[in-house]
């Protein structure tokens, strides 16, 4: 018997992708239970979404909102659920609060932690392979975990959510050990949503955009904006961009700005100097867009587009959406 | 206000990456390690709060091996920070960030400082756990990604932003909290010469091995690095040839589907 512990993670109403991942992991990886933990209201929507991810169980915990989303809070329950599991695995997904609890699980529950996992096996029983990036993106490091309890943070995107279960796991609500405090906890006072469109996170997205120079204009920027929206890909662009304020400097990819290693980085108008290379070349596959068939940018791509972006844009953006099946 | 600041040496960022010939980890051979990115952030961080808070004293501290650990704290002193201790690693003491995170609670739990800073994670291993282990073992709340932190005296609590996904959470908390800062969005101060030739005869306080050592462990269940890669180089794209521009759009996205498989 092997039990792992899936932390899940309601955001707005809503499970986080990442939580549907770590199920993934937990059955990959060949557990024969495997255990959700929830923090979320008794009527959140979330709950329901979680019970259907694939899991065995599903302990939901209420905890007043300001306390809540505190990493101190989610990891004092997954230990607890862990200890009263006799579980071996604990596996968080690649979320900042993820990231926030791996270490103070492993710290209360005894266990060894990997955070920033993209690839894990059982080479044998009781002891695990585990794959993750390092030097943000410039090498990867492979790791063996040989220890009786294991805590995993996953990284963003890289594994698969599998496809909802016909039957919900049952519930069962629960209270924590341990009531939160300000003092143990701080206090969440406030959650401001993200401005303007709501992609995902430059530094987290699995796909990302950028557009440079080549787009001549601000006001053709949302040329790269819509091909990045038919993607659910994050927007970057080049220090060009950035420098002369057609974009905020939040956007800028680079060495001066965000180094990004999403699966696939699309190059448009963007020559490829190696300021900024540096930040992107760690990407899984690059495309690159670029009417100067010379442009440095083709050498570190995978695959090159020689035209201009003003045609081939548009074209791309409403090809992927029919691919995707998306008319909008 | 007492604070401490976790750094830690990592290589220079245009390090040209090798691989050791083990095999399992980077080669340390002829790297020039500075302070990690997201450290300058904390140490900036920590010297903006004890020049805002009159009777601050800023405490660096750093767990890692000789001579690189000692000239990053060096370095911490010439920004301004008022004390340096290191914990002295063995070049063959097995560890891993939890067994850091412990040698640093293990000195630290004498006099719990007020506030812990550190960068939100170090830009070589990227492992993040130090400071939220941390925070465990000395039972205060820990944050990462933070940015915009300030301490509001009239109500003695800390405030800060907290991005995560979808959007930013405003926290507050009490004293004796631990926080990962985000890189970069203090912008840095740089020493100035006098303060760098003063570091290099500033005291250092050094905790030796031995004395942290029981509380870290033998390593036993410490992950164990088995590989490190370096990507392939690539050999230049795979151009696209095309006689209308969906016919480009076409192609790409089947490559993308079809040979990639990266298509979402």
């Amino acid at each position: 018997m092997s039990t792992t512990v899936v932390l899940g993670e309601a955001r707005s109403g809503r499970l986080v992708e990442a939580s549907g991942e770590a199920v993934g992991v937990a059955r990959r990886l060949g557990a024969t239970r495997v255990v959700g933990v929830l923090l979320a209201a008794a009527d959140d929507p979330s709950i329901a979404s979680f019970a259907r991810a694939g899991l065995d169980h599903l302990y939901t915990a209420v905890v007043d909102p300001a306390f809540a989303p505190s990493p101190s809070v989610p990891a004092q329950l997954a230990a607890q659920i862990a200890a009263k599991e006799s579980a071996d695995l604990v596996i968080v997904g690649g979320t900042v609060l993820g990231r926030d609890v791996a270490g103070r699980v492993a710290v209360r529950w005894n266990a060894a932690a990997v955070t920033g996992v993209t690839d894990v096996d059982r080479p044998g029983p009781g002891s695990l392979h585990v794959v993750r990036p390092v030097f943000g993106g410039r090498a990867t490091q492979e790791l063996l975990v040989d220890a009786p309890r294991v805590v995993l943070a996953l990284r963003p995107h890289a594994f698969t959510v599998p496809s909802p279960a016909a039957a919900a796991a049952p519930q069962e609500a629960i209270a924590p050990s341990e009531s939160p405090t300000e003092a143990g906890a701080g206090r969440i006072v406030a959650f401001t949503p993200s401005a303007g469109r709501s992609g995902p996170e430059l530094g987290e997205a699995s796909i990302v955009v950028s557009g440079g120079r080549g787009v001549r204009a601000p006001e053709n920027f949302h040329l790269v904006e819509e091909l990045a929206e038919s993607l659910d890909a994050a927007v970057g662009a080049s220090r060009a961009v950035t420098d002369a304020g057609w974009r905020p400097g939040t956007y800028q990819v680079g060495q001066t700005g965000k180094s990004v290693s999403p699966q696939l980085y699309i190059a448009v108008g963007i020559s490829g100097a190696i300021q900024h290379l540096v930040g992107m070349v760690s990407s899984r596959v690059i495309v690159a867009i670029n009417t100067d068939a010379q442009a440095p940018i083709f050498k570190v791509a995978d695959y090159g587009i020689v035209g201009d972006l003003f045609q081939i844009l548009p074209a791309l953006t409403q090809e992927i959406r029919r691919a995707r099946g998306r008319t909008d | 206000m007492e604070i401490a600041v976790l750094v830690k040496p990592v290589p220079e960022a245009e390090t040209r990456l090798r691989v050791a010939a083990s095999g399992t980890t980077m080669d340390p051979d002829g790297i020039k390690w500075v302070l990690a990115g997201y450290d300058e952030s904390a140490v900036e961080q920590a010297l903006l709060l004890k020049e805002s808070i009159p009777g601050s004293r800023v405490r660096v501290l750093s767990f890692g091996p000789a001579p690189r650990t000692e000239e990053v704290l060096r370095a911490s002193i010439a920004l301004g920070c008022d004390r340096a201790t290191w914990i002295e690693q063995p070049a063959d003491a097995r560890t891993d960030p939890i067994g850091t995170a412990r040698a640093i609670a293990a000195v630290l739990t004498a006099a719990p400082p007020d506030l812990v800073l550190a960068g939100k994670h170090a830009g070589d291993d990227e492992a993040g756990l130090v400071g939220p282990a941390l925070g465990e073992l000395l039972g205060v709340p820990s944050f990462g990604g933070v940015t915009d932190l300030r301490w509001d005296a009239a109500r003695s609590r800390f405030t800060f932003l907290h991005a995560v996904e979808g959007g930013t959470e405003s926290v507050e908390a009490m004293l004796h909290l631990v926080v990962g800062l985000q890189q970069a969005w203090n912008d840095p101060r740089t020493a100035k010469l006098p303060n760098i030739l003063k570091s290099r005869k500033a005291p250092i306080e050094k905790i030796a091995w031995a004395t942290v050592a029981p509380h870290v462990g033998d390593g036993t269940g410490a992950p164990v690095p088995a590989k490190f890669r370096l990507p392939t180089p690539r050999t230049g794209a795979k151009m696209i040839e095309y006689k209308t521009p969906d016919e480009a759009a076409v192609a790409l996205v089947r490559l993308l589907k079809e040979e990639a498989k990266v298509f979402p």
